[in-house]
């Protein structure tokens, strides 16, 4: 608890002054002479072989896609290709000690480190294990077709095989390739030998590789993490906030026992120095070195240190050592890796920001001539064995791409054939209770938890015999649905964590874990920085390991801080993984009011827009409750949204009370609250109140029975049961608090005048926010959907109701007006 | 001094009464006794006279108009008088009144018998809108489709001047339908056409006969007109709605069975013999037979009863409901408590109630509550008949005429009188057996009635 850590004002405004300690800058300086002692020459020769297939396999994919031809073979490849050439020493080192249970993570630019992550994992592994790798992986079908296609050679070489295969046909978007073509160049991995995924965003991996760090640290798991970023991704929020995240002080100062201690975790820079064509330092940065930003971070300086890329052994030197303080419980460690590459950011590239002479000099210090010549130099080989690892890395392309551009080899996803085969891999629909079955870590039994306790006490429908609504105090509201939910889940499935903003201590600005501090403990319930985008990032990466995490976004509005984490990253890796990757993640996004334009926005509509992701918003104790067991249940990503108006609110609805047993509401389930012949309203959250309101206004009024239909969840959405009410009453109004333009409710109204068109006595009309800034408080009444809106919008647009004179415009005029000036 | 006459209130749960007709017109002379207009419940119709002599000077109401009781409706005095305190606030003004429009904008009028109810037809047909100039939302097209109404006389009340389905609703209640088969014809008619098919619809085969246009009945209506148009009564409605409800909700199934009527044939006799020396009423072999009714009934409790349900409610006394054909339709009142009424009792009870309902003077109150229902067919010479059931009661007793009938005794065949009834009851509510035990219990008492009455 950070209460035990006492802010004091004596200490604090003490004078003194910071001291750094001196960051190494490319230190190593051993002779591959010296280092004969460490390496044998079967080592030294592999890292040439590592490196000479890498250099083989960036030349081919750049020779195919400037020359359409690599090696007399033509080919024809509109992908993107953003190659590594020059930057294989760097790659090659860093792989040399890490195995399997070792993490990496990449980026656009990341063929070299898949393949040399890959044949250091293939190098340590027994031929057993490796052939029950291959014989697993996708049911054999790639394994099939390097063995059938093989030229002799053993176990360990038919996994070369495979690996360079499966990277290639991925690459090319073959159905063949590691991810069925579904990845590609930017996103090819295979997780069996510890290679996790790469990103087309740049700095994508900076703060998913901290989940995974997390998610090994956390569920004592072997290994390290590292992500590999460019050094251009310096400059993005989310890599700074990954570095935040995993630095906190915390992990060495308030986690407990045997999860104290630093995360296993190295964000490695291959600094090239470049960032597409802008140069970092010198020019898009400030940071001289870019190792020096670690300085900055925590007094162990994120143990930072700049090493020579272009020499593969001081690259192995560098991780040895890391790898000793990570193990120590002494991370996170910065490495600033130099490198250098001689391609281009990708073959459109003229080099309009660089110079010949700068390129050449560069070359003229080429790991695979420079490192070529020390082993010749030093007495380790010859040069004809070294020609003969080039001819036979020209080879193991030549033979790879053959097969991998066959199409009767390597197909592509046959969509004609097929044409649900992507859009089964958008959700992986798995009911899981735990994502890993051991015992849970938790301080205390369920049932001795104090709010625990107190919530089984509550009144568990918000209407006593009279009809009159229970007290606040003694009603089971909605926020106790979620913690139910939550707390029963912590005792169930070990890996689940929460985490985000004043999440312990304060149970979350809304206090719906208040209580949670006593009963789970420091490492599966924790407050983070100020940090939205690693909040979900690392939550992706924890989800990508296997575990299971909440993590919440204290007001929607803040959604845009995480805009990458949600749209690209929590949403498309099930599906870019061709079902690889489960992603059991729940994001619990409050949508507020009260606080003005920044604090009150129903942001629904916006991810709902994006594929792959479940979005849900319950309106009561009940469906909050059944929807959050089905999110924990499940194995796909879910925006849990929730209403700051209703946090309080009482079970008006399911007349048995809100079940004390585990039950689920299946998500996308939209839930009739009040039955009616005359209109049917479909909201979206919490104007399902008010939409209850204005249906008693059409009762009493007008003598108009109306259907509501609560949405409950926005996607998937099974519109049967609004189609058959629409049918019956031939009228539809939709309402939410998200502003009116491009609000989801618009794609629903849509979908229904499409599929109820001839039943249809009037257009599906929306009545939502205006589209304006939200005003404060006291004038919201002329922002937010209020009943009299509803009333006015049926008579103006639906059925004119004898006697009403509406207050608000709907007016086809005021529509165009507005939609005119864009408000 | 002027006098205002108010709206009856015609029993306790009358809210408002409709002015079915006015007898009189303003300014005219009138004297104690002379009807002033007559009006309906949607039980019963009544008619008001004028209590004093004097001068119409004022008609706050038209015909049709629904007026809330105890509100002034006309205004009685010497001409000249003033009579402006004597307004109700919701009268229609003498202007309105004229031109026949009503003035309203009453708050309480529910839309949902807005979204459906019909708009009376005006008095001359609406030009028909030639199809394709006017929108009209999917559904209200469809639903024209199903019902052959014609889409080009429907009157617009959605937004946009839409055609929307209540439009259609209404323009099917008015009627302006047209089969499939003379659609087309149809449509290249500028004048609308009366339908001689089914539920009024415009066949093939009225399109080439002689041209009979819907208009008022009353006014120009042309020599070649075959029938007349003749706006149906809200007793009408009531009875057409309840009876359909009956039968389209309720398992109703009929027993029939005769017994010897000598007995009371007998008895009638003597009654009507003795009546006067006895002081008795005139005793119907009605009378007999609700009499009858009333003390066998308690013994049947489910036949006693009304069906709601889920829950059977049984009655212990009978409220027996009595069928009385009038001028303006079927009625029913009620004899309250019959099984503890005596036979003289029931007569003079029976008598006075069915007067009330010719004269149309009967108290809507005493046309609610009943248990069960007799109805009686057999004045008419019916010999058998499947009478319908009168939510939410469980059975109704017809009875029909007398026939002479040969039987069989001791060797020898002799006539007989016979009377039969027919009981049609809820079979949700009542099995067949019991139903026709209670009919043989009736058919015993009725055949030694004398007993009966001695009990």
């Amino acid at each position: 608890m950070p209460r035990s850590q006492f802010v004091d004002p004596f200490e604090i405004r003490k004078k003194g002054k910071i001291t750094f300690q001196d960051i190494p800058v490319n230190q190593y300086d051993r002779s591959i002479q010296e280092e004969k002692a460490s390496f044998t020459t079967e080592d030294f020769l592999r890292i040439f072989r590592d490196m000479a297939i890498i250099r083989e396999f960036e030349s081919m994919m750049n020779l195919i896609k400037t020359t359409g031809e690599y090696n007399g073979i033509p080919y024809h490849h509109p992908g993107p290709a953003h190659l590594s050439i020059g930057q294989e020493a760097a790659a090659v080192g860093q792989a040399y000690l890490l195995d399997k249970e070792d993490f990496i993570f990449g980026s656009h630019r990341s063929h070299g480190e898949i393949l040399a992550k890959g044949l250091s994992a293939i190098q340590k592994l027994p031929e057993e294990e490796l052939m029950k790798i291959m014989k697993n992986f996708r049911e054999g079908r790639i394994l099939k077709i390097v063995e059938e296609n093989r030229t002799g050679g053993n176990v360990k070489d038919l996994a070369i095989d495979f690996l360079i295969y499966g990277a290639m046909a991925e690459i090319f978007a073959r159905e063949t390739g590691f991810q069925a073509g579904l990845g590609g160049s930017m996103h090819a991995f295979f997780t069996p030998f510890g290679i996790y995924p790469n990103n087309a965003i740049v700095g994508g991996s900076g703060d998913i590789s901290v989940g995974a760090a997390l998610y090994k640290k956390i569920n004592r798991k072997k290994g390290i993490v590292i992500a590999n970023i460019g050094d251009a991704s310096m400059g993005c929020g989310p890599v700074w906030e990954g570095i935040c995240l995993a630095a906190m002080d915390q992990y060495k100062k308030l986690w407990e026992g045997e999860y104290r201690g630093g995360l296993p975790l190295i964000i490695n820079f291959f600094n090239n120095h470049y960032g597409m064509g802008g140069q970092t330092s010198g020019e898009t940065m400030g940071y001289d070195m870019l190792a020096r930003v670690g300085a900055g971070v925590n007094p162990e300086q994120m143990h930072a240190e700049r090493i020579d890329g272009f020499n593969p052994l001081a690259v192995i030197d560098a991780i040895r050592r890391k790898k000793k303080i990570l193990e120590e419980k002494n991370g996170p460690v910065l490495l600033d890796t130099i490198t250098y590459r001689f391609s281009g950011h990708s073959p459109s590239d003229a080099s309009s920001y660089r110079t010949k002479e700068e390129v050449d000099a560069w070359m003229a210090v080429d790991p695979l001539l420079t490192y070529r010549k020390q082993l010749i130099d030093s007495d380790v080989t010859t040069d004809s064995a070294l020609e003969d690892i080039l001819a036979d890395a020209r080879e193991l392309v030549t033979k790879t791409l053959k097969l991998s551009i066959d199409d009767s080899v390597s197909p592509r996803m046959n969509l004609s054939a097929d044409p649900q085969a992507i859009s089964r891999l958008m959700f992986s629909n798995q009911k899981v209770e735990k994502m890993e079955d051991r015992e849970c870590d938790v301080l205390m039994k369920k049932e001795e938890n104090l709010q625990w306790q107190r919530v089984q006490k509550k009144v568990r429908f918000g209407l006593d015999e009279n009809g009159k609504p229970v007290s606040k105090n003694r009603v089971y509201q909605f926020r106790d649905g979620v913690f139910e939910a939550m707390i029963d889940k912590f005792y169930t499935d070990p890996t689940l964590i929460a985490y985000g903003e004043e999440n312990r201590d304060w149970g979350g600005a809304f206090a719906v874990y208040r209580g949670l501090t006593e009963a789970i403990p420091y490492h599966r319930l924790f407050n983070s920085p100020i940090s939205e985008g690693a909040i979900v990032g690392s939550a992706v990466g924890y989800g990508m390991c296997g575990g299971r995490a909440v993590v919440e976004l204290m007001y929607a509005d803040f959604l845009g801080r995480a805009g990458d984490e949600v749209f690209n990253q929590l949403s498309k890796w099930q599906a870019m993984s061709a079902g690889q990757i489960k992603m059991p993640i729940i994001v619990r996004i409050s949508v507020g009011s009260k606080y003005g334009a920044q604090h009150s926005q129903d942001w629904t509509s916006i991810v709902a827009h994006i594929p792959g992701l479940k979005v849900v918003f319950p309106a009561t104790p009940y469906d909050a409750k059944g929807l959050m067991n089905s999110a924990l249940m499940g194995t796909d990503p879910v925006i849990f949204f929730e209403s700051q108006r209703l946090y309080d609110i009482g079970e008006m609805f399911h007349k048995e009370g809100v079940p004390k047993d585990y039950y689920e509401i299946p998500i996308g389930e939209p839930d009739i609250k009040k039955q009616g012949k005359d209109i049917t309203i479909l909201t979206i959250g919490a104007t399902l109140y008010r939409a209850l309101d204005s249906a008693k206004i059409l009762e009493e009024k007008y003598g108009l029975s109306a259907e509501i239909i609560d949405a409950r969840s926005i996607v998937p959405f099974n519109y049967e049961k609004v189609l058959e009410s629409v049918k019956k009453t031939g009228r539809i109004l939709l309402t939410s608090d998200a502003c009116d333009r491009g609000s989801h409710l618009k794609d629903m109204a849509q979908t229904i005048s499409e599929l109820a068109f001839d039943y249809l006595d009037a257009p599906p009309v929306v009545v939502g926010s205006k589209n304006w800034i939200t005003p404060a408080h006291e004038l919201e009444d002329f922002f937010f959907p209020q009943p009299e809106w509803i009333i006015d919008a049926i008579h103006e647009k639906i059925l004119p109701l004898p006697g009403h004179i509406a207050k608000s415009n709907y007016t086809a005029q005021e529509m165009i007006r507005t939609n005119k000036l864009g408000v | 001094m002027a006098t205002p006459v108010i709206m009856p209130r015609q029993g306790q749960s009358v809210e408002s009464c409709i002015i079915s007709q006015w007898f009189v017109k303003k300014g005219d002379k009138v004297k104690e006794g002379d009807l002033l207009f007559s009006y309906e419940t949607d039980k019963a119709a009544f008619e008001e006279e004028a209590k004093s002599e004097g001068t119409v000077l004022e008609i706050f109401f038209k015909e049709g108009d629904d007026v809330p009781v105890l509100t002034n409706v006309c205004v009685l005095g010497e001409e000249g008088e003033d009579y402006a305190e004597f307004v109700p606030e919701d009268a229609a003004t003498p202007e309105n009144n004229v031109t026949g429009e009503k003035a309203d904008g009453k708050a309480d009028e529910k839309a949902e018998e807005y979204a459906a109810v019909v708009t009376p037809p005006a008095g001359e047909p609406e030009k028909p809108v030639p199809e394709g100039k006017r929108f009209i939302s999917p559904r209200a097209r469809n639903l024209a489709e199903k019902t052959g109404v014609d889409i080009r006389h429907a009157k617009s009340t959605g937004p946009n001047n839409r055609i929307i389905e209540r439009d259609i609703r209404n323009l099917h209640q008015q009627g302006a339908m047209v089969t499939q088969g003379a659609k087309g014809a149809y449509k290249s008619l500028d004048t609308p056409l009366a339908g001689s098919g089914l539920g009024g619809r415009v066949t093939t085969q009225d399109l080439t006969l002689p041209v009979a246009v819907v208009g008022n009945a009353e006014e120009e209506q042309p020599v070649t007109a075959v029938y007349q148009d003749v706006k149906v009564s809200n007793i009408r409605k009531v009875i057409a709605r309840s009876m359909h409800e009956s039968l389209s909700e309720m398992a109703q199934l009929t027993l029939n069975a005769s017994f010897d009527a000598t007995d009371i044939l007998n008895l009638r006799r003597q009654f009507k013999k003795n009546a006067d020396k006895m002081d008795l009423s005139n005793i119907t072999l009605n009378d007999i037979l609700i009499y009858a009714v009333s003390r066998v009934l308690p013994m049947h409790k489910a036949i006693n009863a009304h069906f709601l349900g889920d829950t059977m409610r049984y009655f212990t006394n009978v409220n027996m409901g009595v069928a009385v054909d009038t001028d303006r339709g079927l009625m029913v009142p009620t004899i309250m408590n019959a099984n503890l009424k005596s036979l003289n009792e029931i007569s003079i009870e029976a008598k006075e109630l069915a007067r009330e309902c010719q004269k149309g003077t009967i108290n809507p109150d005493k046309l609610k509550d009943g248990t069960f229902t007799i109805t009686n067919l057999g004045a008419l010479g019916i010999e058998s008949f499947t009478p319908v059931i009168n939510p939410p009661q469980t059975a109704i007793l017809g009875v029909n005429t007398i026939e002479q009938k040969f039987r069989e005794r001791e060797g020898i065949i002799e006539a007989y009188s016979s009377m039969s009834l027919s009981l049609t009851f809820d079979h949700r509510a009542v099995d067949g057996a019991p139903a026709a035990r209670f009919l043989k219990d009736l058919r015993e008492a009725l055949e030694s009635f004398t007993i009966l009455l001695a009990k």
